[in-house]
């Protein structure tokens, strides 16, 4: 077998995955939400992209722009509905958690209502075909996802460490409490992370969307997968989450390959588990009780 | 011992019902030997009923109360679902009942692990499919009877009980729940994707319980009392593990309070693992359960949607009691099967529902009484702190919650005093109370200087000689015996006129600002 071809396999599943992974991660750093929502908002994305597509343009960059704002939209809706009215509530982590699982469950089923269970597909927005990079051949979806996401991504993580609202975010993540009593807005501070992180998901839709198809519970698999990362990774740390996926990457790429695409999920759980036994707080995951 | 008497209400009593608490709790009468009659459990000293025994302070008549109607209304609730279904309902009415009742039993039993354990296990539902695809597969490939497959389905939900138990053991919290929900949808993917069960369709083709001479309908209410049955087990089971020694370990180390409990020699690690193992392998019997009932197991057991179902009804009714499970059960499957005409909108009814009881109400439908009093209570001491202003008259809701009546006119015309002596506080009268000592006063003056001399001991002014006509302070008494005085401020009087006018002004200063 290729082991370039695993390589970019490997790195171009971790980056979507990596997307997801990050946004639970900053989202329960900064919020203290499990955002089990993420999956309703990947579908969201992709229905979003798909109009799109349908009715205003098949050019792959007006298409991942729509992907991206219906994503950022369908996470500030989360963000209304199940923190906002929550945060200062009691047993605030469990009830947004449950709120959350509401919300795909509400979101799943009025997919399913208005589209009906047909899958649609998007465009080939980054073209069919692969180019040559050295020995390996690497085809143009695989490429694309991987230089999207590492954009998305870096923007991100730039916009994180360069801005006023960045600034705040981290604040809100280091200290809450202290963060509010400095005139940090929890409440604007926190749908800009949704927003964010909406906008994340929703780019991990279009780029997955490129190799699967759209249906009204395409969300759970990537929510289980990203959700797995940022557990491996650590809650809370976006590093953490970043090797995390590479590493899950490469075991479903090398899963794939060598055992058969069957055992992907049994060798990943089983890889995870391994790993949270040895660091029950993943990787690099911070300690709990610091968000307290 | 003084304590003060004019403004503060008597120390509630411990008893749970006052006067003018409106306790709607049903009163038997009964005295003399009737009041110390108890029905108890055959073999055991456990009663079912908590019965109080008083006299009711209105009319004086002995009574007895029921202080706690939940025994009374299970009983009542478990014959009507005992005998309403099969005589009222159509097949598809039987099938639903069925349904609720498998469902009403996962649930109880999966409040074990939630509420008992602490353990925040979303592969509840998870642990039912092993069962049931344990056993369907035992039943398909070896032949095993229905009666079989009932014994062994217990022993796949250990089996997976432990494989799910080994991450509990170091995972906190969220970090397992989330790993659960993994955990079910691996079981799904590898599920679809193994042809000897069965792939997508699921494993079907097992034994069932129904005789082969019996008809469609007999089968359907045999169907529906085995589940009623299963039900009723795992109401006992609940109770079992919930209310005795395992129950009692784990609720004397709740969430922050382990390192204490474990100081108390509790292994509430161990006792945990041990309530998780025992309501796993309960699950793989709902399991076997469901196989024989249904004739197979599916893929849908593992489908986030379904566990989402499974947790809207324990939200819905409320996290930690095993009667939250079951109404939040009847109330969701009610939905769920009655408007089953409007397709997905129902379930999005059903979410929306879910999403206003995590929204508004904390502890889902059972936790309405104790939020309510928790309300109910913050209001009220609101409106205490505003009409104390108003000089300290009783209100009416205030009062409902004063057993003496006393004190409530006692405090009513404290007030009205108090409020007259206002109007007769003058800078006259000041300086004449530093002119008159051991002279005629005015009425006017008498009438302040005694409502001052009656009031209670506890944090009364006082003038401490520090040394006899030289040196004076000003204390307040504590009004408890063996509790000293506190110094009040660094004030030194020279003489003891001076000290006793700086009381006097302390005295008017709090009368005028009451």
């Amino acid at each position: 077998m290729d082991p370039y071809y695993l390589f970019v396999t490997a790195v171009s599943l971790a980056s979507i995955y990596g997307l997801l992974a990050i946004g639970i991660s900053i989202i329960w750093s900064s919020l203290g939400m499990i955002n089990l929502a993420q999956g309703f908002t990947f579908t969201v994305s992709g229905y979003g992209a798909w109009l799109v597509a349908q009715n205003v343009s098949t050019n792959g960059f007006v298409v991942v722009l729509g992907g991206v704002i219906t994503g950022a939209l369908a996470g500030a809706l989360t963000g209304l509905l199940a923190f906002i009215p929550l945060y200062d509530k009691p047993n605030f982590p469990l009830r947004s958690l449950i709120a959350t699982l509401a919300i795909s469950l509400m979101g799943g089923q009025f997919l399913l209502w208005l589209f009906t269970p047909r899958v649609k597909a998007l465009p080939k927005i980054f073209g069919v075909g692969s180019i040559h990079i050295g020995p390996a051949t690497v085809s143009h979806d695989k490429i694309g996802s991987i230089v999207c996401s590492a954009i998305l991504l870096l923007l991100t993580l730039a916009w994180m460490k360069g801005s006023r609202r960045g600034l705040e975010i981290r604040a809100m993540m280091q200290n809450p409490e202290g963060a509010a009593l400095v005139g940090v807005g929890l409440r604007s501070t926190a749908m800009a992370v949704m927003m964010v992180t909406g906008a994340m998901a929703g780019l991990a839709a279009v780029l997955l969307s490129q190799t699967y198809f759209i249906s009204p519970f395409a969300g759970t698999t990537p929510l289980v997968k990203g959700m797995v990362v940022a557990l491996a990774g650590g809650l809370g740390s976006v590093a953490g989450a970043v090797i995390a996926a590479v590493l899950i990457g490469f075991v479903e790429a090398f899963t794939a390959v060598q055992l058969g695409g069957q055992y992907v999920l049994i060798t990943q759980f089983l890889f995870i588990i391994a790993v949270l036994l040895v660091r029950p707080r993943g990787i690099a995951g911070m300690i709990e009780h610091s968000r307290e | 011992m003084a304590t003060s008497t004019d403004s503060q209400e008597q120390p509630a009593p411990s008893v749970a019902s006052t006067v003018g608490n409106r306790s709607w709790l049903p009163a038997l009468s009964g005295h003399g030997g009737a009041s110390w009659h108890r029905w108890r459990y055959p073999l055991t000293r456990r009663t079912p009923l908590l019965i109080e025994t008083r006299y009711n302070s209105t009319t004086l008549a002995a009574e007895r109360r029921i202080l706690n109607p939940a025994p009374i209304l299970w009983v009542i609730g478990l014959a009507v679902l005992a005998i309403a279904p099969p005589p009222i309902g159509n097949n598809s009415f039987i099938l639903s009942a069925t349904s609720f009742a498998m469902y009403a039993a996962i649930n109880v039993i999966w409040m074990l692990q939630i509420g008992t354990a602490g353990i925040f296990s979303l592969a509840s539902l998870a642990t039912v499919g092993a069962g049931a695809y344990g056993s369907s597969y035992l039943s398909v490939y070896f032949g095993f009877p229905w009666w079989a497959m009932w014994l062994s389905g217990p022993l796949f939900g250990l089996l997976f009980g432990i494989v799910i138990a080994i991450p509990a053991i170091r995972l906190e919290g969220f970090y397992y729940a989330l790993l659960t929900v993994g955990i079910a949808e691996l079981c799904r993917v590898y599920v679809i994707q193994d042809q000897t069960l069965g792939s997508a369709n699921g494993l079907l083709g097992t034994d069932s319980f129904v005789p082969s001479g019996m008809s469609d309908r007999g089968g359907l209410i045999l169907g529906y009392y085995l589940a009623f049955v299963l039900l009723l087990g795992a109401l006992v089971l609940y109770r079992v593990v919930n209310g005795q020694r395992l129950g009692r370990l784990l609720r004397a180390a709740p969430e922050r309070q382990e390192a204490f409990a474990e100081a108390l020699g509790i292994n509430y690690r161990a006792t945990r693992i041990q309530v998780f193992m025992i309501s796993s392998a309960a699950l793989g019997g709902v399991g076997a359960f469901y196989a024989t009932l249904l004739h197979g197991a599916t893929p849908t057991l593992f489908t986030m949607d379904q566990l989402l179902l499974l947790l809207a009804m324990i939200v819905v009714g409320g996290i930690g009691t095993a009667e939250g499970a079951v109404v939040g059960t009847l109330i969701v499957v009610l939905f769920d099967k009655v408007f089953i005409g409007l397709g997905p909108i129902r379930l999005i009814l059903i979410a929306s529902i879910m999403l206003g009881t995590v929204l508004f109400l904390r502890g889902g439908l059972f936790g309405i009484p104790a939020q309510y009093a928790a309300w109910r209570g913050k209001r009220l001491s609101e409106r205490r702190g505003v009409h104390s202003g108003k000089g300290g008259e009783v209100m009416p809701e205030e009062a409902t919650e004063i057993a003496d009546k006393q004190a409530i006119y006692l405090r009513r015309f404290d007030a009205r005093v108090r409020a007259e002596l206002k109007t007769l506080i003058s800078e006259d009268l000041i300086r004449e109370h530093r002119a008159t000592f051991g002279k005629r006063r005015s009425d006017a003056l008498e009438r302040v200087l005694n409502y001052f001399r009656r009031a209670a001991t506890a944090d009364k002014y006082a003038v401490l000689a520090v040394k006899p006509f030289a040196e004076y302070r000003i204390v307040a008494l504590s009004g408890q015996r063996g509790v000293p005085p506190r110094a009040v401020d660094d004030q030194i009087f020279t003489t003891v006129e001076d000290a006793l006018h700086a009381v006097f002004l302390k005295r008017v200063q709090d009368l005028m600002e009451s």
